[in-house]
C-alpha cells in the first residue's frame, strides 16, 4: 500500500525548507525560499503612491509580477499572477496604506514541484521584510492523490506529473492572540482551519479533497511554527547588527 | 447632503438607487439579512440559463450560453495536425477564452482583460483533466494525421459567473460538434469528402466515416459562489463580485466525482462547512444544467 | 502553407477535394447567378435588435443573411489621461473579428482600417457638441462575416448609439452595391465579394437625405456609378425604416 518515493520521504514528510530575508539591496523588502528543489526569489517595492486603474482607491492595491525561470509570461504565469495577488489581499490589512500600490516580483529560481507555495512563502517573508502591515502570515502545502488513493504531501516535480489529482492549499498561520479564546473562531472553527486559496487538478472524489484538506491542515501548524522561527532569528540578527 | 448620523440614519431618507451606489455592501447586507438578493433570487438559487446550439454556421460546432445576463459563444473549428511523436493516435484541443471590449465597461481595445488569460487556463486545465473528450477519438491515421480542435470562446455579455458560463458553452460546443468527413489524398494530405464530389473520390475510402460525433463522458458543469461573513450566494452577478470579493467556484461531473475545487484568495476565509455547502448547492446545479443541455441537444435533433 | 515548425503543431484546415474553385467566367452577355437566389436589387433579410449587451450603454445586433454583428456602445465617459481638453466629445471605434468568423480559422480582414472608416461613417452623425470632454466608444464583434461587413457594423453601430441615447441628427444606415461583369448586385455575399470588379458603399442619414461616407473601389463606369448610387439610397432609406421600427419596438416593449 505504502508508496516508495523516490527520495525516500514519508508521505507525511516534507522536504527540507529553507529561507532568507533581505536578500537584495536596492528592493524594499526580499525573501528567497527554497523547498528542497524548488527556489523562489520575492521582492517587493512600495508601497507606492496612487493605484492602478480599477482598483479600489480606498484599499491598499497589490501588484503582482511572476517571472517565470525561462521563456515567455504566457497563461499558467497570469493565472499564478492572480492566485498569488488574491491570495496576499487576504493576509494584508489593506485600508492601513489607502491610495498606494505595493508590487511584488516573484522571480522563480528553479521549479521542482510545489512552486505555489514556495511562491506564498518567499512573498510573505519579502512583505514582513519590507514591514508591510500583515493580519497574518500565509502558509501553503501542496499534495498529491496517488491511484491508489493515498496522500503525499509536498510532492516534487515527477510526482507532481505522474499523479491522479493534486491539490494546492494556503491557510492563515496560526496566531497567538492576546483577545480571549472565542474571538479568533468564526463558525465553531479557529480561523487557522479557514482556507485563504485552493487549487485543484485532476478528478478525485469529493471525500479524498477533505481528506488531502485535512492532511494539509496538520501539516500546517509544524510548518508555521518553522517560518515563524526563521523570521524571528532574522530580525535578531538585522537588530544586533544594526545596533 | 447631512453628514450628521451613520449611513444607517441616512438609509431611510435617501433614493434606493444612490444608497445602493454609496454604501453598496451595507445595500447586500440589508438583502442578505432578509435572505433575498437585489434581484430578487433566494441566496443559493442560479440565475436563468439558457443554451442554443449551432449559433456559428462557420464553425463545425457552437453554442451560445446565458446565464443571466452573462452570454458566452463558443465555437469549435477542426483542423488537422501531424501528431506528437509521443502520442501517435491522439488528437489535440487547443481552447481560448476572449474578452473582446464589446463584453464589459472595463475591457479596451488593445489592453486584454486580466481575467481572460486565467479562465482561459482553468477551462482548458478543467476539460482536458476531466476526461469528457477521449483524445483517441481524434484521432486519424496513427502518427500521420490527427484532429485539432479550436474551442474559441467569447464572451459577449460580462455580468458575473464567467467561468461557468464558459465551461456551459465550451461543453455545448462539443456535444454540437459534427467533426467533417475526411479522406487521404494522394499527397498523404486529408481533404474534405463533400457530397457533390463523392462519385469522383470513390476510390478514396473516407478515414473517419463512424466518427462524426465525439462520445462525450464525464460531462463537467460548475457552479461560482460568493463567500461573505455566514452567507453563501450562488451564481454572482458583476456587482455582487466585485463587492463581496471571496468566491468558489465548484467543477462536478456528471459522476459527482470532483473536477475542481478553486478558491483564488480573496479577503474572506473559506471553512469546511462552508465548502461542503458549496458543493452541495454544486450538486443540485449539475442536475438543472445537465436536463437543459439535453433539453439544447434534443431541441436541435427534432430541428 | 502548413510549415513545419517543431515547437508548435502547424494545423491546416482540410479544403475540398478535388479542383479548386475559380471564379467563372462572365461573358459580357449572361448573368451572374447570386448563390443565395436572391434578385440583383433584393437586399439580404434584416434582422435587427437593440439592447443585445447589458452591461454597455447602448448595444445592438444585426444580423444581414450569415453577417452577424454585435455593437456595443459605452460611454459618454472620461476621456483617456493623456487626451487633450475638448470641446466637443470623441467618438472611438472599434472593430474585431471572432477567429471562427471567415471560413478559414483566424484570419480575419484588416481590422484597423475597418475601424477608421467606421468613424468616419458615423461622426458625421454624431451632436459631438453634446457631450464635451468625454468620449463615446463604439465598439464591434463580428461573430460571423458573411461579405457587405462593414456596411451592417455602420448600421448596427449607429442602432447602438441611438439605444444608448447618444444625440444623433439622424441615424445613418449603409449598404453596398458590387460590379460583377455588367450586372450591379446590391447586398453581395463573400464570394460575391471575392469576385466582384468594383465595389461602392454608401452610408447617409435617410431623413435628412445626406450622405456621411462614400467609398468607390474598382473599375467603374459613369452611368454604372449613377445607377449604384441610386440603388443605395434607396436600400438607404428602406433599411433606415426598419431601424426605425426596431427602435419603436424596443421602447414600446415595457422595461422590466
Amino acid at each position: 500500500m505504502e508508496v516508495e518515493r523516490k527520495d525516500g520521504r514519508g508521505a507525511n514528510q516534507l522536504r527540507p525548507m529553507d529561507h532568507s530575508r533581505n536578500v537584495l539591496n536596492r528592493a524594499h523588502g526580499s525573501a528567497n525560499c527554497s523547498h528542497g528543489g524548488t527556489r523562489v526569489l520575492a521582492a517587493v517595492f512600495g508601497p507606492k503612491a496612487g493605484t492602478k486603474k480599477n482598483e479600489n482607491p480606498e484599499k491598499a492595491c497589490i501588484e503582482v509580477v511572476w517571472k517565470p525561470k525561462t521563456g515567455q509570461i504566457g497563461k499558467p504565469e497570469k493565472e499564478f499572477e492572480m492566485i498569488l495577488k488574491r491570495t496576499l489581499q487576504n493576509i494584508c490589512i489593506l485600508t492601513v496604506n489607502p491610495n498606494t500600490t505595493t508590487s511584488i516580483i516573484v522571480q522563480v529560481v528553479h521549479d521542482d514541484g510545489s512552486l505555489l507555495p514556495c511562491a506564498i512563502h518567499a512573498a510573505c517573508a519579502a512583505l514582513v521584510d519590507a514591514g508591510i502591515p500583515l493580519k497574518y502570515l500565509a502558509v501553503a502545502i501542496s499534495c498529491c492523490l496517488t491511484d491508489s488513493g493515498q496522500i503525499l504531501l509536498d510532492p516534487d516535480k515527477l510526482e507532481e506529473q505522474k499523479m491522479k489529482a493534486f491539490v494546492c492549499l494556503a491557510f492563515p498561520c496560526s496566531v497567538h492572540s492576546v483577545l480571549p479564546e472565542g474571538s479568533a473562531t468564526a463558525g465553531g472553527e479557529p480561523v487557522a482551519h479557514g482556507l485563504i486559496t485552493s487549487l485543484t487538478q485532476g478528478v478525485m472524489t469529493v471525500d479524498d479533497y477533505f481528506r488531502c484538506l485535512a492532511q494539509g491542515r496538520a501539516a500546517i501548524t509544524p510548518l508555521s511554527n518553522i517560518l515563524k522561527k526563521k523570521l524571528q532569528s532574522q530580525s535578531a540578527n538585522n537588530q544586533s547588527i544594526a545596533g | 447632503m447631512a453628514a450628521t448620523g451613520g449611513p444607517n440614519d441616512l438609509s431611510s431618507e435617501m433614493e434606493l438607487d444612490a444608497f445602493r451606489r454609496l454604501f453598496p455592501l451595507r445595500f447586500h447586507e440589508r438583502h442578505l439579512t432578509e435572505s433575498i438578493r437585489p434581484d430578487g433570487r433566494p441566496l443559493g438559487k442560479a440565475r436563468e440559463t439558457t443554451l442554443a446550439l449551432g449559433a456559428v454556421a462557420s464553425a463545425h460546432g457552437s453554442a451560445l450560453a446565458k446565464i443571466g445576463c452573462t452570454t458566452m459563444l463558443a465555437a469549435i473549428k477542426m483542423e488537422v495536425m501531424t501528431p506528437t511523436v509521443e502520442t501517435p493516435d491522439e488528437g489535440g484541443i487547443a481552447i481560448d477564452f476572449h474578452m473582446p471590449p464589446i463584453c464589459s465597461p472595463l475591457v479596451r481595445p488593445g489592453r486584454p482583460a486580466e481575467l481572460a488569460p486565467v479562465i482561459s487556463k482553468q477551462l482548458s486545465d478543467t476539460i482536458l483533466s476531466s476526461g469528457m473528450i477521449d483524445l483517441k477519438e481524434l484521432c486519424l491515421v496513427s502518427g500521420k494525421a490527427a484532429w485539432m480542435a479550436y474551442l474559441d470562446i467569447y464572451c459577449l455579455d460580462a455580468d458575473g459567473a464567467l467561468f461557468d458560463a464558459a465551461l456551459l458553452s465550451a461543453v455545448a460546443a462539443f456535444s454540437h460538434l459534427q467533426i467533417p468527413v475526411v479522406s487521404l489524398n494522394d499527397d498523404g494530405r486529408v481533404v474534405l469528402v463533400s457530397e457533390d464530389n463523392t462519385v469522383a473520390m470513390k476510390e478514396k475510402e473516407p478515414v473517419n466515416k463512424e466518427r462524426i460525433k465525439l462520445t462525450l463522458n464525464n460531462i463537467p458543469f460548475s457552479l461560482t459562489c460568493v463567500l461573505h461573513k455566514n452567507y453563501i450566494l450562488a451564481d454572482p452577478t458583476s456587482e455582487e463580485e466585485s463587492i463581496m470579493e471571496t468566491f468558489l467556484t465548484v467543477v462536478l461531473d456528471s459522476s459527482f466525482q470532483l473536477v475542481s475545487l478553486n478558491k483564488p484568495g480573496g479577503p474572506g476565509l473559506a471553512h469546511t462547512s462552508a465548502i461542503q455547502d458549496c458543493i452541495k448547492l454544486t450538486r443540485q446545479r449539475v442536475k438543472e444544467l445537465q436536463k437543459i443541455l439535453n433539453e439544447a441537444i434534443s431541441d436541435m435533433e427534432v430541428d | 502553407m502548413a510549415g513545419k515548425s517543431s515547437s508548435t503543431p502547424a494545423t491546416y484546415a482540410p479544403s475540398v477535394s478535388g479542383q479548386k474553385k475559380r471564379r467563372p467566367l462572365i461573358q459580357a452577355d449572361s448573368d451572374w447567378v447570386r448563390p443565395d437566389g436572391r434578385s440583383f436589387h433584393q437586399c439580404r433579410p434584416a434582422f435587427l435588435r437593440t439592447g443585445a449587451v447589458n452591461s454597455a450603454s447602448g448595444s445592438a445586433y444585426a444580423e444581414f443573411g450569415n453577417t452577424k454583428v454585435i455593437v456595443s456602445v459605452f460611454g459618454p465617459r472620461e476621456s483617456k489621461k493623456a487626451m487633450m481638453y475638448s470641446d466637443t466629445g470623441r467618438l472611438n471605434c472599434n472593430v474585431t473579428y471572432t477567429t471562427f468568423a471567415t471560413p478559414l480559422r483566424g484570419q480575419p480582414p484588416e481590422t484597423k482600417d475597418l475601424s477608421s472608416m467606421l468613424h468616419k461613417a458615423l461622426e458625421g452623425a454624431i451632436i459631438l457638441k453634446s457631450f464635451p470632454k468625454t468620449t463615446v466608444d463604439v465598439f464591434a464583434l463580428v461573430l460571423e462575416s458573411g461579405g457587405s461587413d462593414l456596411p451592417v457594423i455602420t448600421t448596427c453601430a449607429s442602432l447602438a448609439l441611438a439605444d444608448a441615447g447618444i444625440m444623433l441628427y439622424d441615424m445613418v444606415a449603409s449598404v453596398s452595391v458590387s460590379c460583377l461583369g455588367k450586372n450591379l448586385l446590391i447586398d453581395p455575399v463573400s464570394e460575391e465579394e471575392s469576385y466582384q470588379d468594383g465595389s461602392l458603399v454608401i452610408t447617409c442619414m435617410p431623413s435628412r437625405n445626406e450622405v456621411t461616407q462614400m467609398t468607390v473601389t474598382g473599375e467603374w463606369s459613369t452611368p454604372k456609378i449613377h445607377e449604384a448610387m441610386q440603388l443605395c439610397l434607396d436600400a438607404c432609406s428602406k433599411l433606415g425604416k426598419i431601424m426605425r421600427s426596431c427602435l419603436k419596438d424596443a421602447a414600446s416593449v415595457p422595461q422590466d
